[in-house]
């Protein structure tokens, strides 16, 4: 059905990052106001969009012919169902909170419009992401997201640091979308289309050979790893963090790292073609969050740990894609959504209250000068940890349980050593959130300065936030799954109800927390004795694993000895060479013809007789 | 020779002294003279036409045809008055400055 | 053709000859001037009487006295002594000798052969009085002829225009100056 809704939803963004920038000269404080308001109105579009949805009833509408030539045909076509409709919300409701955050939060810089632009123009290409109709249209949303994140991240661009870590960023998602482009063009030589609604259909996928279809797959796996920062690709997003806290709210924590998923969940036929495909996803799902959840154990950095925390949590709602539990992963991506932007903005507000302190070394007892952060920060750790009946408790032991019920013939009978793995991870997470919270919020403040709490309209929307992080996952259990059944396959349906249910299932988080509160509050002294023991975990963990060391050696040192190479050998002689042949050609033409314009009236008129007796002499015949 | 086709023969004769003069000449007012002795010579054409034909259509042509020239001789001096404001001199040699 | 016709031919022809020729743009003026009375003459022994005096009134009185007055407000010497090449000289009179060809042939051939009974009839009828020419531009070209007075106009308000602009100036010219390099 034509729903000119539709195109609305993307355009208000767009015209509002316009406007927004525009308005940077004359009036910056209201481009703050007109950015949120232009996100606010897309929510408010899509909620009317998501309110006629019924039944398996789906919204289109084409934007215009994008390309058109031979047989191909690529209209600009976007297209709402049940599964963009949940990722508009988010994207919609989470961007406009973050957009009211980010007024109070970018007060006193004085590039705002220019963030605002930036921000607004992120919402419209992760709204083009969600809503495309086919992959390319996708893509263009994969790579404007990319684009706005790199932005974003090296706002402040004379940092050289941060803008360096934009750059990295860039690139190692370029490297994702490389598989992006690969898998793109697998499934055109194969299906003869890249519309997602006909890709999704079983006979139309039949027709992928089996190995393209494990290439195809692989493929988009890869651009989802670049994009969600799963390994080996996921250093770019602690990184990240050198971006304005708002940003790594949105688009590091909420939304765009979220769009591997959602292409995983859009494209789940091609992901199941060979069944070694969601083998290689639950592994590199499992060692991804493993690995984050313990990096961040020894992070001091706020907002690190909060970035590590982030690629652990989308290793799970990965683990949970490796099972084909898509719905779940989707559930995950919700309530990370909204406790994760929580965390994020309420530390934005500590940094604000800090004076831009973000070592959790010097804070401490900020309890009392920020209740109000103090207190939507704890319900999103409690959320996060995984205590009932917090957010994140039900979309976590939604993803244990689908664990439980895998079946895939390469996984053998680990399948079980994974959710044992993973129910590790979740009291790694309770740990390390509840030793940031109690290095915050608890103890002596041991900064200088007086913190303060963050004015109402950075407050406000945390709340909101907290609010959603408590509730949203009792909220939303019943029915999410059963909602998502029409572009979804459909999960086995869960227990994990009942008082029981919920005491048992917080079990691992409240192990985490019993944890960094004995080892950090009531007897520090047995914190060395710990470390003691795991000095192996610990050199691994304040090392980051080394995955940016070993890319070094195996990965970069290689490919600029390849490129060296590859820049002597074809560069120097052969391009060049052709590229100062072609051009030294040219050039002579262009000395030879230029002889002509001489810039003589006279020469001109001579010319012109010339040719009107030529002209003359041919068509009048002379007698 | 008969005496109209003789009229358009030296129209053909004056036509082509002043093309030949637009080409060989420089000084701007002197190619405009000779393009207003091109525009004479059609005039005449014109004329020795409306004869042949017996109407008066030819010589109405003429009419316009001066009436154009005056305009064009204004604006055309007044052109050649400001290259000679900006480059000190009216020979088109000298204004080449949109030349490669 | 007439003595007279032939007479006011030759001196057309030699003043055109002399506009080209002279290397005083002043002398070219004048050839010019006599040039125009001359046609001004075969207008005339062509009957088209009202023409032959626009031609003096206009073209050698107010044309030719504007073209006068540029040149003596400009004081300009005589071309300056670089010489056309052989070459082109050769080229230019090479062309136009096509050219003359290539028209005066057709348009001959074209009229040879016209009775003599209607030319002398269609000579009556194209006698170009001052009533003549006016009652066939007030009827048949009102029209254009009320056009050809916008024309004028912008004319003149162009003119004063482009006399007018003093502060627009081009950058002083260099020796062997390429654009664009």
């Amino acid at each position: 059905m034509e729903d000119i809704r539709l195109a609305l939803v993307v355009l208000i963004p767009l015209i509002g990052a316009v406007v927004s920038y525009a308005l940077g000269r004359a009036a910056p404080k209201v481009a703050g106001m007109f950015a949120t308001a232009a996100v606010g109105a897309s929510f408010a579009v899509v909620i009317s969009l998501w309110r006629a949805l019924e039944g398996g009833q789906t919204f289109s509408f084409t934007l215009s012919s994008w390309m058109s030539f031979a047989d191909i045909r690529l209209p600009l076509e976007i297209y709402f169902d049940k599964l963009s409709a949940v990722m508009c919300l988010v994207v919609t409701g989470v961007g406009s909170l973050i957009h009211l955050y980010s007024i109070g939060y970018m007060a006193e810089d004085e590039s705002r419009p220019r963030f605002f632009s930036y921000l607004n123009l992120f919402i419209a290409a992760m709204l083009i992401l969600v809503l495309g109709k086919s992959l390319p249209v996708i893509f263009i949303g994969w790579e404007g997201v990319g684009l706005c994140s790199y932005l974003l991240i090296g706002f402040w661009y004379t940092n050289p640091e941060f803008a360096s870590a934009g750059r990295k960023a860039f690139v190692m998602n370029r490297i994702g979308d490389l598989g992006f482009l690969v898998a793109m063009a697998i499934l055109y030589h194969a299906c003869g289309t890249l519309d997602i609604t006909v890709l999704s259909r079983p006979e139309v996928l039949a027709r992928i050979p089996s190995e393209m279809g494990f290439v195809a797959g692989i493929a988009l796996f890869l651009a989802a790893t670049g994009k969600s920062a799963q390994l080996p690709l996921f250093t770019w997003l602690p990184d990240a963090m050198a971006g304005p806290t708002p940003v790594s709210a949105l688009i590091h924590a909420a939304t765009m790292v979220t769009a591997g998923i959602y292409l995983m969940a859009r494209m789940f036929g091609v992901i199941e073609l060979d069944p070694m495909v969601p083998a290689i996803i639950l592994w590199t799902a499992f060692a991804t969050s493993a690995i984050a959840a313990i990096i961040a154990i020894s992070q001091n950095d706020i907002k690190k740990v909060l970035a590590y925390s982030t690629v652990s949590q989308l290793g799970f709602m990965f683990l949970a894609v490796g099972v084909g539990a898509y719905s779940v992963a989707l559930f995950h991506v919700v309530t990370h959504a909204f406790f994760k932007a929580c965390l994020f903005m309420s530390a934005g507000s500590v940094i604000h209250g800090c004076h831009h302190e973000q070592d959790m070394r010097r804070m401490g007892g900020l309890a009392k000068a920020m209740p109000l952060t103090c207190l939507s920060y704890g319900a999103a750790t409690l959320a996060i940890a995984g205590i009932a009946p917090f957010a994140g408790y039900f979309s976590k032991h939604a993803i244990l349980e689908s664990l439980a019920h895998a079946h895939n013939p390469y996984l053998l009978a680990y399948g079980g050593l994974i959710g044992v793995g993973a129910t590790a991870i979740a009291i790694c997470t309770a740990f390390y959130m509840t030793r940031s919270f109690i290095l915050t919020f608890l103890g002596s403040y041991r900064g200088e300065g007086h913190p303060h709490e963050a004015p109402m309209v950075m407050t406000a929307p945390v709340m909101v936030l907290a609010v959603l992080s408590v509730t949203g996952g009792l909220v939303l259990n019943h029915g999410f799954f059963t909602y998502l059944q029409g572009p979804l396959p459909p999960v086995a349906e869960h227990a994990g109800g009942g008082i029981l249910g919920y005491i048992l299932g917080s079990v691992p988080g409240a192990l985490g927390i019993a944890a960094a509160y004995v080892l950090l509050v009531i007897a520090p002294a047995a914190k060395e004795q710990v470390r003691k023991v795991l000095w192996l975990g610990e050199k691994l963990s304040a090392g980051k694993f080394f995955v940016d060391e070993l890319l070094g050696v195996f990965v970069i040192a290689p490919t600029r000895t390849l490129s060296g190479v590859v820049s002597r050998v074809l560069d120097q002689s052969v391009s060049i060479g052709t590229g100062n042949a072609i051009g030294s050609i040219s050039r002579a033409i262009g000395e030879l013809t230029c002889r002509v314009t001489t810039g003589q009236v006279s020469t001109y008129v001579l010319w012109m007789f010339a040719s009107a007796a030529l002209l003359l002499y041919c068509f009048l015949p002379v007698r | 020779m008969d005496p109209i086709t003789s009229y358009l023969g030296i129209a053909c004769l004056l036509f082509v002294i002043g093309g030949i003069g637009i080409c060989l000449r420089r000084n701007a007012i002197v190619l405009f003279m000779c393009v207003e002795m091109m525009l004479n010579a059609v005039n005449l054409a014109f004329v020795a036409f409306s004869k042949i034909h017996g109407n008066l259509d030819g010589q109405i042509a003429v009419f316009f045809v001066m009436v154009i020239a005056a305009a064009e001789s204004a604006i055309g001096l007044a052109i050649i008055l400001s290259v000679f404001r900006s480059v000190a001199s009216i020979e088109t040699t000298d204004a080449a400055e949109l030349k490669w | 053709m007439s003595f007279m016709e032939f007479v006011l031919a030759a001196i057309g022809i030699a003043s055109a000859l002399g506009v080209v020729g002279f290397r005083n743009p002043l002398s070219s003026a004048f050839s010019l001037i006599v040039h125009l009375l001359s046609i001004a003459g075969l207008y005339a022994l062509l009957g088209a009487h009202f023409l032959a005096v626009s031609q003096v009134v206009v073209y050698a009185g107010a044309i030719m006295v504007l073209v006068l007055f540029v040149l003596m407000l400009l004081n300009l010497k005589s071309e300056s002594g670089r010489r056309i090449g052989i070459v082109r000289s050769a080229l230019t009179l090479g062309v136009g000798l096509v050219i003359f060809l290539a028209i005066s042939g057709p348009m001959l051939a074209q009229f040879e052969n016209i009775p003599q009974a209607t030319l002398e009839h269609n000579v009556k009828a194209s006698e170009g009085t001052v009533k003549a020419i006016g009652e066939v531009l007030y009827s048949e070209y009102m029209v254009q002829f009320e056009l050809s007075s916008l024309v004028l106009l912008v004319g003149v308000v162009g003119a004063v225009m482009l006399a007018k602009r003093k502060n627009v100036q081009l950058a002083p010219r260099e020796g062997g100056m390429r654009g664009g390099n």
